[in-house]
């Protein structure tokens, strides 16, 4: 147990992270089921108006903060040294401080709901003057704040550790156009953070400034302006879409080539489509203010149509990677094909409300919670679900069940898509979000009935794939150090690797290492060399 | 090396664009000024870069490279374990506690931090790590 909260070794640090991100996504999900439960029909009393809000805003802060963002780094943290041959991340204590800003962190924002008042109450954006003390006086909506302030600081030390290694660490002859495409994925994601987390750590601090120092930043009746909060908000939310989005491109592109037994189609575009939208994202912020009045609709529709553009580039590379390819249907594969039906659907719902007139439309209705749960649902939560079964054997040396594993993914898609879909036509049938209950007009009814069942489908996967973790466990299949026949240098090492990582590593020549070293030996025995 | 200097330069020319795009186009001064600082920032990261660039030497930028032929360097020591990280993230809390509900613990927390600062420093100097990472 000390060995594990002394850790500073980069392997210990990503599963330390990992573990405790799938604890909050479990945490997440049964708050998920409550707000499911009490909207599965019309007219339901089973949670008072309070407790509902308290239930989403901590829902989607856990989801956001405390899952989905955070996996991206944990995997990076386990990941990036291997892929890029190096002994450890460049500062090793910094990088166990950011894993224990991050866990006490959460807990400070989870600990709200034992507090007299309950937890926060003004959703995952704790819009002022929602989220200032005259409406939110209790403790919860503090340790919210404190809690996030811990976990923004944590995010940059990591993005900045990262970039660090990633640029001085990496092995003879890993040139930056050699590195695997997660790791450059990698690269923009910690940008975006270094960028985008500021302006969250100081909306904090304000926030905080306000409620208990006698600032009044986002008082306008002392000369506050609410709108501010608004910026400073979006202006780190969105480019934290794409953090919680960036890094699961990268496991996508990985899976894909693998399981295509191809080369990753397009490279080169593939990294530049990655900084495009990171350049993007910084500017498209003001879109969810559209319905402020206070910006301009042209500038920020313009921006967030053209993200379109690097992302239809990914896509194309994806499909290029798989075009002829002999493509094998592994779970990992399923999950990125998964990924890319439900992104699809999620990014076109995105396209439609970077249209102004149809955002005044849709938004803060169900259409609005359907399309960011396709993107971070359907889209980084499949992504996630992909690298685990992909990396899996490679972090704990032992083989999760593939048979299990297409159930699960067959189970988690169903029940995603009942979930989900549903709403998009609830939103356009006038459903608002955060509502604790509606009216029995419409097909409402029957619309959130099927949402409900289909989240307890997604309960009953969730269920199943723990039961697939602890089988593995119990069976302990001893896994190969390559067991899909990878091509980047993770899988040269043993599995698990051991501590600096690499007992030998092979030359370095190309963007696929471990598949040229497999080559090479193949000739050789070949007598072809 | 020269990758990292062109990431940096580029993405501090598209933080100057933007800003003077949107501030052109908007008018307004909340946007203007969060792009302005993210573009000054960029450009501050883009400098260090390109003099960070003229004394690296790394085995990682070149091409022709054998993993054999960089045996022996010295990356220096990488720690396996430390107390002080834990024990940092825990003095955060204190002290973001404190500035809220109890001034004490403020100080508290602060004298915490500085603490394991200076241990951190000690124990990094022990062993022959670089600085307090």
């Amino acid at each position: 147990m000390i060995q594990w909260l002394t850790a500073t070794d980069h392997k210990k640090i990503g599963i330390m992270y990992m573990i405790s991100t799938f604890f909050f996504f479990v945490v997440a999900g049964l708050l998920a089921l409550v707000i499911r439960t009490q909207l599965a029909a019309p007219n339901l009393d089973i949670v008072s108006s309070h407790t509902y809000s308290q239930v989403f805003t901590l829902h989607g802060t856990a989801m956001i903060f405390l899952f989905v963002a955070p996996f991206g780094l944990g995997l990076a943290n386990y990941l990036v040294p291997l892929q890029i041959g190096a002994p450890d991340m460049a500062f090793p204590r910094l990088n166990a401080t950011s894993l224990w800003l991050f866990i006490f962190g959460a807990f400070t924002v989870l600990s709200g709901a034992l507090v007299a008042g309950g937890a926060a109450a003004s959703g995952w954006s704790s819009y002022a003057p929602l989220s200032e003390i005259k409406v939110s006086a209790g403790a919860g909506q503090d340790l919210w704040i404190i809690g996030l302030l811990m976990v923004s600081i944590g995010s940059i030390l990591t993005a900045v550790n990262l970039m660090t290694t990633i640029f001085l660490l990496r092995a003879p002859g890993m040139t930056m156009w050699r590195m695997p495409i997660f790791t450059w994925e990698i690269v923009a994601t910690s940008l975006l953070i270094l960028m985008a987390f500021p302006p969250l750590a100081s909306v904090l601090a304000m926030l905080l400034i306000d409620r208990h120092l006698g600032g009044h930043f986002f008082d306008p009746s002392q000369g506050g302006n609410v709108v501010l909060y608004q910026h400073l908000w979006w202006f780190f939310g969105h480019p934290e879409v794409y953090i919680m989005i960036l890094p699961y491109f990268g496991i996508i592109t990985e899976v894909v080539a693998v399981f295509s037994r191809k080369p990753v189609f397009g490279y080169v575009e593939l990294v530049l489509a990655a900084f495009a939208i990171a350049g993007l994202s910084m500017g498209v912020w003001a879109h969810h203010m559209f319905t402020t009045g206070a910006v301009n609709d042209a500038f920020f529709s313009a921006t967030s149509f053209l993200i379109a553009v690097p992302t239809g580039v990914k896509f194309f590379n994806w499909i290029g990677t798989m075009w002829k390819g002999s493509i094998e249907l592994t779970t990992p594969m399923l999950f990125a094909l998964g990924f890319m039906l439900n992104f699809l659907i999620g990014g076109i719902t995105g396209v439609m409300l970077a249209s102004p007139p149809i955002d005044f439309d849709a938004h803060n209705s169900y259409f609005l919670v359907a399309h960011f749960h396709y993107v971070l649902g359907g889209g980084s939560l499949f992504a996630i679900f992909a690298g685990v079964f992909f990396w899996f054997p490679k972090v704990f040396g032992v083989q999760l069940s593939e048979r299990l594993g297409k159930w699960f993914f067959w189970l988690f898609f169903l029940g995603f898509n009942l979930t989900f879909f549903p709403m998009h036509i609830m939103g356009l049938e006038g459903m608002p979000r955060r509502v604790v209950t509606y009216p029995n007009v419409e097909h409402l009814a029957l619309l959130n009935g099927l949402a409900t069942a289909g989240a307890f489908v997604i309960a009953l996967a969730v269920v199943l794939f723990g039961f697939i973790v602890l089988l593995a466990f119990r069976k302990r299949v001893p896994a190969p150090d390559d067991p899909w026949g990878g091509y980047t240098l993770e899988w040269a090492t043993s599995s698990p690797p051991p501590e600096f990582n690499f007992h030998s590593l092979p030359n370095i020549s190309s963007e696929r290492p471990v598949f040229d070293a497999r080559q090479a030996a193949r000739r050789a025995a070949e007598g072809v060399a | 090396m020269k990758t990292f200097v062109a990431l940096f330069l580029s993405s501090a020319a598209f933080g100057i664009a933007i800003a003077v795009v949107y501030n052109i186009t908007s008018h307004e001064l909340a946007g203007t000024f969060l792009l302005g600082i993210m573009a000054s920032a960029l450009v501050f990261a883009a400098s260090y870069a390109i003099l960070a660039e003229r004394d690296a030497d790394l085995d990682g930028d070149r091409k022709d490279e054998r993993v054999g032929e960089a045996a022996g360097e010295d990356l220096g020591i990488f720690t396996t374990s430390s107390v002080w990280p834990i024990l940092m993230a825990f003095s955060v809390l204190i002290f973001l506690i404190g500035a809220v509900w109890v001034p004490f613990l403020l100080f508290a927390g602060l004298a915490a931090m500085l603490l394991i600062l200076w241990r951190l420093g000690a124990e990094s100097n022990r062993t022959g790590g670089r600085g307090i990472t």
